[in-house]
């Protein structure tokens, strides 16, 4: 191996109208989708892949090894966002990781957050559902944990007060607060 | 761990490192040793530049913790610019210090220093000497540059007053290099070049 001239062939990268002289041994198009899911890190396929909230996909290991090297400069290594451990997204594809070999040095892969759907039986005068005003909150930690459990809006429930009545106002005017408070600790969360 | 450096380097030659620029002779990669820790690169000196026409080699070392932190990379052929040194070679690019990053690759190493050629940044320089120059009397140094392409990258532009110069210099025993060195940091005035080289 030496010299890179007998080594090249096409780039992971759009422009590529002309087809590289040597790419008999794979057909292009496979090499393409397979470099979609390559790690922006090693280049290779990204193994307990996580991808950043910019949107680029790295291996669990690469990427950690990539925050610990820089501790104070903590930025995405394709597009320089800035990046933390906490808010990278774990993928699980089918078949997916378990079988492989167990990370050592590496701590564990972020776990993917998930909230369990809930019967609406908290609050259950509350008037979203008839606005048809929906709302998740996909980030499970502790405080939030309440919100979610709380506020499950746009789940089956017993119907609202009528419109016009004191009850009815006074779910509207609550309604209100509450989505304030959903809106302030979303970007809360997102300035954090 | 010291084998991701090693992966990572295979996996460029085998695909980032790409045929377009290569067929351009624009960069060029080569490979020095068998543990991917020493590479020779080269670059073309862009259009329009005092190097045009010039080839530029330069010495890269990949470090065991590549690609998490930058090659070490510095000029072999001698150069004037203000953000390389005209003694060692040593590069000022910030991607090679603290604005590295775990994604960029040699090709983007190679595309950005040729990219350095193409617009110093005389602010935050190398070589001061150069710098000052390049700021100074921009059009010595324009010329200075030029002849250093020629003599040491291959250039086409041969200057005759500068040779002629460093003749003069060399008439006197003084090694050729160093005459060029002492006329370039002098703007090619030859009293005060000989001066500086007989104080
Ligand atoms: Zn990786
Ligand atoms: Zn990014």
């Amino acid at each position: 191996m030496s010299g890179i001239t007998e080594n090249t062939k096409t780039s992971g990268e759009p422009s590529k109208e002309n087809p590289s002289p040597n790419s008999s041994d794979t057909p292009d198009d496979e090499k393409k989708d397979d470099r979609m899911f390559e790690c922006n890190i090693c280049l290779d396929t990204a193994k307990d892949a996580v991808v950043s909230m910019c949107g680029h996909l790295f291996c669990w290991p690469c990427l950690h090894q990539w925050l610990e090297t820089r501790p104070n400069r903590q930025v995405c290594p394709v597009c320089k966002a800035s990046i933390s451990k906490e808010k990278v997204v774990p993928l699980y594809g089918r078949g997916s990781t378990k079988q492989e070999d167990p990370r050592e040095k590496v701590p564990p892969r972020p776990a993917g957050q998930r909230t369990e759907p809930e019967p609406g039986s908290a609050f259950p005068g509350f008037g979203f559902a008839d606005n048809g005003f929906h709302m998740s909150f996909g980030i499970g930690a502790f405080p939030f944990g309440f919100f979610t459990s709380t506020f499950n809006f746009g789940e089956a429930r017993p119907t609202p007060a009528a419109r016009g009545t004191q009850q009815h106002m006074e779910e509207q005017f609550l309604s209100k607060i509450f989505l304030w408070m959903a809106i302030l600790f979303v970007a809360w969360l997102l300035l954090a | 761990m010291a084998n991701i450096a090693a992966q990572r380097i295979k996996r460029e030659f085998k695909e980032v490192i790409k045929s377009e620029e290569v067929a351009k002779c624009a960069i060029r990669v080569e490979l020095l040793n068998d543990t991917f820790t020493e590479l020779k690169g080269e670059i073309a000196g862009p259009p329009d530049t005092p190097y045009e026409g010039g080839t530029f080699v330069l010495e890269i070392k990949v470090p065991e913790t590549y690609p998490f932190n930058p090659p070490k990379v510095r000029f072999v052929t001698k150069i004037w610019h203000p953000n390389i040194s005209s003694v060692t070679g040593a590069i000022c690019l910030d991607i090679l210090k603290d604005q590295w990053a775990a994604a960029m690759t040699l090709r983007t190493v190679l595309l950005s220093l040729q990219a350095l050629l193409s617009a110093a940044e005389p602010d935050d320089p190398q070589d001061a000497v150069v710098a000052k120059q390049y700021k100074e009397n921009n059009e010595m140094f324009q010329i200075t540059a030029r002849h250093w392409t020629n003599v040491y990258a291959g250039g086409p532009n041969i200057n005759k007053d500068c040779d002629d110069k460093i003749r003069r210099l060399a008439d006197m025993g003084i090694e050729e290099h160093q005459a060029r060195v002492a006329l370039s940091s002098y703007d090619w005035e030859l009293e005060r070049a000989t001066e500086q080289l007989f104080s």
